[in-house]
């Protein structure tokens, strides 16, 4: 019996190593295949509900907006071919392109665009779109080429509305209720990209050979994702995949030596932040020294930045001060005067004179009433990063006699506490857009107990945000978001750590033809358009 | 009367799986963390978006009429649907349940052909190196982290070697023009995950098998059986391994039952698509029906796996009377 079992278990090891000698398959002739890796699945190919920025990043590709940006991040038409906008600003006229055709065939119409429009507001679906949208208050098509969009006031987002436009003929099938629940298994476009398949991973996208702009180099895109992103980078070392994004900090050093590839760092818009509870009322369970501006400002002193960022994030990320991000048009740098970066003795300076000392020589402050200043941090256990980033914090306060004490949780348990209003600071991320509206909306005071964590309440903040909304000459729009940015930042209820960049690679060895976007510390995937997708090309053969 | 002991049994398995079940669903919900909010942490959201997420999943209703909304439709059939994927948890899973099963049950059966019949070798040679090293061998490789041992047979094999992908079922977008080609692929993509794997759990089985045969050597009726005469091989066929068996049936049957559960480590180092990474993704994301239905496929298989190895005791153990 014995001898026997040996004979099969050899007979089944020569058969492996026989299979193993297959060697790396390649693609078939003459197709260029493009693979890129990334560490998200896509969670559903709906438009109206996937939150994911893969998702985004997708839909990019396979559906098309009126109006897309392009590399220099103006707005360039997409299926709108030109558009003008009445006196008043009320009245926006696009003329859609002419023989635009669907992926499965169908032409495309402006009913198209009133249909996908109407869906996201009447039935508040579009999960990431939706914002673009508000002040919409009639769609009309006059014909078939043009749509007459109307709003309640000038909006000036209207431009920058990257909404994918969907098939009527397809989704107009579909009874409301079950909007949300379509799974949309075939997306059907107008985008340079047709949807070819999907598997648990992977999703493989063909190039659309009738696409009215530049057709693509590649003929298959394919998205790869990986569940761990050291097993992602060794396959972009070995060939196995031609590109890579949200790689992390720790494969930074091998990539870089790897003269085949292209390894950058690049910023996208969001930031990574403490968010301080400023509740004010007696249910709050936020610990109330910190509604004193004084201390949080203090803290801010007190942290390292710029350690944070080289030791924890491999030095890829620029120090966090307002809330949108440097190099954005809407940016405001804080003055010398208001700029608040690593000065320890300063945040020891104002805790004194605001009188906080330590009277009983235990290392920690204490207020007039003998009142610690101790406050919980948390941070979420998943995100290895932002718990080291709590770690060092914690250490940074403690030098100036402010203790912290660190919890991890998961995310659920952290949003129960958020919306409890029991925390005291936690440790998290923002992700942006180029519409300055997105990330300001979330301090306002309508958001509390939606977006707005922090109980931040500021009427000439609220103010600002109306105003802007509707201010189209663009040093107008600027000067009211400059203003909003001071508030916030004055006012503290986030200290913004750092904008952390995306690690991002692509096999230089063997493809051309892309490139930085923006072309100042931009990235090659996920910033906003479909440039890279659609002018990257195997190198020339020599 | 056997008969009636079955279906005894299988009666209690059925209750079990249903109190199981009953106890997981408010489990779940004690949870901190509420599905919808992890949804609204996102600047692009509005709170309409989010109410009419609410209506659709049928989490605006009071929480016995979601319960028993939940137990009604499991009776017949329908598991849900997916918060996360917005699909129905039963394609959601059924995507996943293969590469689980095949890769999980694969490396099982390897682990327990392979730590058997090196127990058995290190019970009958106690003392010899061949036992040291196999005791030496099976307890360092049980108290390895999967995920270390994965990543270092990814950098040996993969890596340096190139004999086998990093990761991934099949090798993506590729076309393969015969089945064969395909199924070579697969199991090439299988090899690395199913011997990571293999050697974590070949210990469990080694260690037991040679320290319940060691016990059973030393029993009388073994010095008997040999002083009657017979062969080395014929008394640990026929005396000492149906006594030592006994547990491992326990073990084996635990384990079986367990493939379905997946295991997240493997799958995470190999970008593995299978229930161990889902279910944690469900966790995470406070995706109920998902976790029900994974929960309810890993308590159905164990359970039904228990019934087995139970109803097979009272077949190979005289003794077992129940």
């Amino acid at each position: 019996m014995k001898g026997k079992f040996w004979k099969v278990t050899l007979v089944l090891l020569l058969c492996a190593s026989l299979v193993s000698c297959g060697g790396a398959p390649s693609s078939s002739e003459g197709i260029h295949s493009f693979r890129i890796g990334n560490t998200q699945d896509i969670d559903t190919l709906n438009p109206l509900t996937s939150e994911l920025t893969i998702g985004f990043e997708i839909f990019l590709l396979i559906y098309d907006p009126l109006v897309r940006y392009d590399e220099n991040y103006e707005p360039v038409g997409c299926l709108a071919e030109s558009w003008d906008v009445s006196e008043d600003g009320l009245t926006w006229t696009f003329n859609l392109r002419e023989g635009v055709l669907w992926h499965d065939g169908e032409p495309f119409t402006s009913e198209d665009v009133k249909f996908t429009y109407d869906t996201m507001i009447e039935h508040e679906q579009g999960f990431m779109y939706n914002t673009y949208l508000a002040g919409i208050t009639d769609i009309e098509c006059p014909d078939e080429k043009t749509v007459v969009i109307t709003t309640d006031a000038p909006k000036a987002n209207m431009l920058m509305n990257t909404t994918p436009i969907l098939p009527k003929h397809i989704w107009g099938e579909i009874a409301p209720e079950e909007l949300g629940l379509y799974t949309n298994e075939s997306p059907v476009g107008t985008g340079p990209f047709k949807f070819d398949s999907r598997s648990p991973g992977v999703i493989k996208l063909v190039k659309n050979d009738s696409y009215f702009g530049t057709v693509p180099a590649i003929d298959e895109c394919i998205f790869i994702s990986y569940a761990n992103t050291d097993t992602m980078a060794q396959a972009l070392s070995l060939g196995e995949i031609d590109a890579a994004f949200n790689l992390s900090a720790a494969q930074k050093s091998q990539l870089e030596k790897n003269p085949n590839i292209s390894f950058i760092s690049g910023q996208i818009p969001g930031f990574t932040q403490i968010s301080i509870n400023l509740w004010d009322d007696p249910a709050s369970g936020g610990n109330p020294l910190l509604r004193d501006k004084a201390i949080r400002h203090a803290i801010e002193y007190s942290i390292n930045k710029t350690k944070i960022i080289d030791m924890i994030y491999g030095g890829e990320g620029e120090e966090g001060t307002t809330l949108l991000n440097p190099g954005q048009y809407y940016h405001y740098e804080p003055t010398a005067d208001e700029l608040r970066s690593y000065n320890p003795a300063k945040a020891e300076a104002l805790l004194d004179a605001a009188g906080y000392l330590d009277t009983d020589g235990d290392g920690i402050r204490e207020d007039a009433n003998g009142n610690k200043l101790e406050f919980r941090l948390i941070t979420i256990a998943d995100n290895t990063d932002e718990v080291k980033v709590g770690q060092m914090i914690a250490s940074d306060c403690k030098a100036v006699g402010i203790g912290i004490k660190i919890e991890t949780m998961d995310d659920g348990a952290l949003t129960d506490e958020i919306y409890a209003g029991t925390y005291d600071m936690f440790i998290w991320g923002w992700g942006g857009d180029l519409d300055p509206s997105v990330m300001l909306e979330i301090l306002t005071t309508d958001q509390i107990g939606n977006l707005n964590e922090t109980y931040f309440s500021n009427e000439r903040y609220d103010e600002l945000y109306q105003e802007q909304l509707s201010m189209i000459d663009e040093e107008e729009r600027r000067e009211a978001v400059f203003e909003m940015q001071k508030i916030a930042y004055e006012e503290a209820p986030y200290i913004i750590l750092v904008y952390d960049n995306n690690l991002q690679a692509i096999r230089s060895d063997r493809w051309e033809g892309f490139k930085l976007i923006p072309q100042d510390n931009g990235l090659y995937f996920m910033n906003l358009t479909f440039d890279n997708y659609v002018n990257v090309r195997p190198v020339a053969a020599k | 009367m056997k008969s009636k002991r079955i279906f005894i049994k299988i009666i209690y398995a059925v209750i079990t799986i249903f109190a199981v079940l009953v106890f997981n669903y408010f489990l779940f919900r004690v949870l901190p963390g509420d599905p919808l909010a992890v949804l609204a942490r996102n600047p692009k959201a509005s709170p309409e978006m989010l109410e009419a997420t609410r209506r659709l999943f049928g989490l605006d209703q009071p929480w016995y009429v979601q319960f028993f909304q939940y137990f009604k439709n499991m009776l017949t059939g329908d598991l849900g649907t997916s918060y996360y994927f917005r699909q129905p948890v039963a394609s959601v899973i059924g995507s996943r349940i293969m590469p689980t099963v095949i890769m999980v049950g694969l490396a099982e059966v390897v682990a327990i052909i392979l730590g058997i019949a090196m127990g058995v070798v290190a019970a009958w040679k106690r003392g010899t190196k061949l036992d040291l090293g196999t005791l030496g061998f099976s307890l360092i490789t049980y108290s390895m982290p999967t995920f270390w041992l994965g990543m270092v047979l990814v950098v040996i094999f993969s890596i340096n070697l190139h004999l086998f992908p990093t990761s991934g079922i099949l090798t993506p977008g590729m076309t393969y023009p015969t089945i064969a080609a395909m199924l070579a692929d697969y199991i090439r993509h299988l090899i690395m995950p199913m011997f990571t794997l293999s050697i974590v759990l070949f210990g469990e089985y080694a260690l037991t098998m040679r320290n319940t045969l060691i016990d059973v050597l030393s029993e009388d009726y073994i010095t008997t059986a040999k002083a009657k005469g017979f062969s080395n091989g014929y008394v640990l066929r026929k005396h000492a391994m149906p006594n030592a068996m006994l547990p491992m049936v326990t073990i084996i049957a635990m384990n079986l039952g367990l493939v379905v559960a997946g295991t997240i480590q493997v799958e995470t180092v190999f970008s593995w698509p299978g229930l161990g990474s889902l279910m944690y993704e469900a966790l995470k994301a406070r995706d109920y029906p998902l976790l029900q239905g994974v929960f309810l496929l890993v308590t159905v298989s164990v359970v039904i796996a228990n019934l087995i190895a139970d109803i097979t005791y009272s077949y190979i153990d005289p003794r077992v009377k129940d």
